[in-house]
């Protein structure tokens, strides 16, 4: 089993940092899946979205492509089994990346020392010749086959609806303040661009309306008799939302929501070669 | 009369003070507030003895310094000098600058003021338009500790800009108590410490190498390997936002205690921390007391003599006793006497030399019943016993400053004592 990889440049490096930093938020120990195109970070011990009911737990996703690198080698154990899994606490590999701020270049390669590590190797060098070099070996645990998960995107049907988010600051103080208040947000969308987030309590009643949000251009899935004026709507824990919006790091250049009627909320946020999933199961 | 200290300062000068008594607070729970011509010393050891900290402010830095030691004239001839033995709870004088920043915008003066024969330090902070805010603080009566090393005759010595300490301590994570910083004549590594036990599936190992080039000064003797706690360069890294000098490391072999310092003139900072020895170096080295202890560092400070001891006696000073002097024959108006710090295992002498458990220093050869998974080095030495006297022909001073002293500074020197195979030495 052989992997080695390299990340050059500021804007990657960076983004390379706040997508550590974002799993490192959400998850204490995650599932590094190294494909032969792309990592991707899950959640540890999850069980994989069923179909049927889509019953799961909140989880993120994160998938970084090969074009974030600028070199990429894996070799899996044999022919067949070309992935490596392997689980690690995500504060380490966050640390370890954020000492890669400023750096000239940042290497991860499969290693073993006293136990398999992933080794974080980060160069600086600057125009004045100083050159300084941080190494960080990062225990990891190596998966076998009968302990790998589904890596998504899983093969779900298409979202009744599908709408881009709102701006993220403004989301997330909303959501923030509704936090204080209760622990369910019931999530409304249509397909004609309009969001709507709603809390009650005994006392209070919470309502926020967006519009003019624009949805994505809709795929082959979706059912044609839907309405699209019609709300879809889903009342999940408002806590997991905050979480990711707080958590997460990354700038994207497309944030969007998927609804599940009364069943899965799902959060995608893309930027370059980075795409992170966050899923929240109905309540 | 008794002993006093009185000083002014401005505001930013009150912000260095302030800085200092943080960076201090890394150490430890108490301060020693420590006034003589050299200027007035805090001081600190943090429960351990594993580390000490010391920041010299001379008078000149102070608008104004005033300080007196009382001076009492006995019958056998012996003028003992008491110097102010201060000794503050760093939850108490802590708070008072906290918040140095807006101290230095907002106050005008502040004066610190005590004498040994009241009981509190009376800070005054003097705002504008007339605002005078008091802070009265309970010291307890306690003779303050010195650390005797010779930054010097050290075979190593480094000077870095504190970004680059700033930047290594970022880097190792805190449940890493210790790191190992291994040298050689052209290389520069901070690494996490593998002589720990640690568990072993979930511990990172970072290792930083920097070129001798980001230096101002480096000059290394001979390859070294040196492990030392990590929290307390915290410390030194506090004060150094205070003064921007570089940080100057001196260290030897595995065992000597590391010195960090900062000096700007006008304040001079010193941090020592032991280091752990290695188990070779043992049996070898003369100079160092190693010391075995149980997964935690041992107590490094040693009683000392008090006066006219007869025969070869190691004797105790126990922390609330009256002051003594060290050595009749001197006048030592600084501090200057080290003292016991309530180790459980030392016990007072009676003309016989002290059991050592396994907590005290001991032999270099094996102290029975002690399982010696660390060891680490005793930092803090003072010449003991009155008769021998001869052989020490220096007084205790306080640290650093070899160049303006005119004693010898290298003496070494042995003591034996009867009734024990414990050998004490010093290094000066």
């Amino acid at each position: 089993m052989k992997f080695r990889a390299k990340i050059t440049g500021k804007g990657r490096l960076e983004l390379f940092i706040h997508v550590s930093g974002t799993v490192a938020r959400l998850a204490k120990v995650c599932v590094l899946r190294v494909r032969p195109d792309s990592l991707c970070f899950g959640p540890a011990g999850f069980r994989g979205l069923r179909e049927a009911g889509l019953r799961c737990e909140a989880g993120l996703w994160c998938e970084v492509r090969r074009g974030a690198f600028q070199q990429f080698r894996m070799e899996g154990a044999s022919e067949d089994l070309d992935e490596i899994h392997l689980e690690l606490t995500a504060e380490h590999l966050s640390r370890a990346a954020r000492s890669a701020a400023g750096a000239s270049s940042l290497k991860l390669q499969l290693t073993h020392r006293r136990c398999p590590c992933l080794t974080v190797a980060v160069a600086l060098a600057s125009p004045l010749g100083r050159a300084r070099s941080v190494v960080h070996d990062l225990p990891v645990q190596v998966l076998p086959r009968r302990a790998w998960r589904d890596c998504p995107p899983p093969s779900l049907r298409a979202a009744d609806a599908s709408i881009h988010l709102p701006r993220w600051k403004t989301l997330r103080s909303i959501v923030e303040r509704m936090a204080n208040v209760g622990d369910h947000v019931l999530v409304e969308a249509n397909l004609r661009g309009r969001m709507t987030l709603s809390m009650e309590t005994e006392v209070v009643s919470i309502k926020s309306y967006f519009k003019n949000l624009g949805n994505p251009p809709e795929s082959a899935g979706v059912p044609p008799h839907r309405d699209p004026e019609s709300m879809v709507q889903v009342r999940i824990d408002n806590r997991k939302l905050l979480q990711f919006l707080e958590g997460q790091q990354i700038n994207p250049t497309m944030a969007l929501c998927n609804i599940w009627d009364n069943s899965l909320l799902q959060l995608v946020l893309v930027q370059e070669d980075v795409s992170l999933q966050y899923f929240i199961p109905a309540l | 009369m008794a002993a006093m200290l009185k000083c002014v300062m401005s505001g930013s000068q009150v912000k260095v003070f302030g800085k200092a008594v943080q960076a201090l607070s890394r150490i430890s729970d108490e301060l020693w507030l420590d006034p003589s011509k050299k200027g007035l010393a805090l001081r600190c050891v943090n429960s351990s003895r594993s580390a000490y900290g010391c920041v010299l402010f001379s008078p000149v830095f102070f608008q104004h310094y005033q300080w007196s030691a009382l001076v009492k004239m006995s019958e056998n001839e012996l003028d003992t000098t008491l110097n102010l033995k201060c000794k503050l709870g760093m939850k108490s004088i802590l708070p008072i600058f906290r918040c140095v920043n807006s101290l230095e915008r907002n106050i005008e003066k502040c004066k610190i003021f005590t004498r040994s024969d009241k009981c509190k330090v009376v800070i005054q902070f003097f705002y504008r338009h007339g605002i005078k805010r008091t802070h009265n603080i309970c010291f307890q009566e306690s003779q303050p500790l010195q650390v005797i090393f010779d930054k010097n005759v050290c075979t190593n010595t480094l000077m870095i800009q504190p970004r680059l300490l700033a930047d290594a301590i970022v880097l190792f994570t805190s449940s890493q108590e210790e790191v190992t910083l291994a040298v050689t004549p052209l290389n520069f590594c901070l690494k996490s410490s593998n002589e720990e036990s640690m568990d072993l599936s979930n511990a990172v190992y970072s290792e930083m190498f920097v070129g001798s080039d980001e230096f101002d000064f480096f000059q290394i003797g001979m390859d070294t390997e040196i492990t030392f706690c990590f929290k307390e360069l915290k410390g030194i890294l506090t004060f150094s936002e205070a003064t921007h000098a570089p940080i100057s490391i001196y260290f030897d072999f595995p065992g000597k205690p590391l010195a960090l310092s900062i000096d700007d003139m006008l304040v001079e900072a010193n941090f020592i921390l032991a280091t752990l020895a290695d188990e070779s170096s043992r049996a070898s080295s003369p100079q160092s007391l190693c010391l075995s202890q149980k997964r935690k560092r041992s107590d490094l400070i040693k009683k000392k003599a008090g006066k006219n001891i007869t025969g070869q006696a190691l004797e105790c000073i126990s922390r609330k006793a009256a002051p003594r002097r060290l050595y009749p024959k001197e006048t030592l108006t600084n501090i200057s006497a080290l003292e016991n710090c309530g180790s459980p295992a030392m016990k007072r002498a009676n003309g016989d030399v002290s059991e050592v458990s396994e907590n005290s220093v001991s032999n270099t050869e094996e102290v029975p019943g002690s399982l010696c998974l660390r060891k680490f080095s005793c930092m803090f030495f003072g010449a003991v016993s009155s008769d021998q006297q001869e052989h020490f022909n220096h007084p205790f001073d306080s640290l650093a400053r070899a160049s303006d002293s005119e004693e010898d500074m290298n003496n070494v020197c042995r003591k034996e004592f009867n009734g024990s195979d414990a050998k004490y030495f010093c290094i000066i």
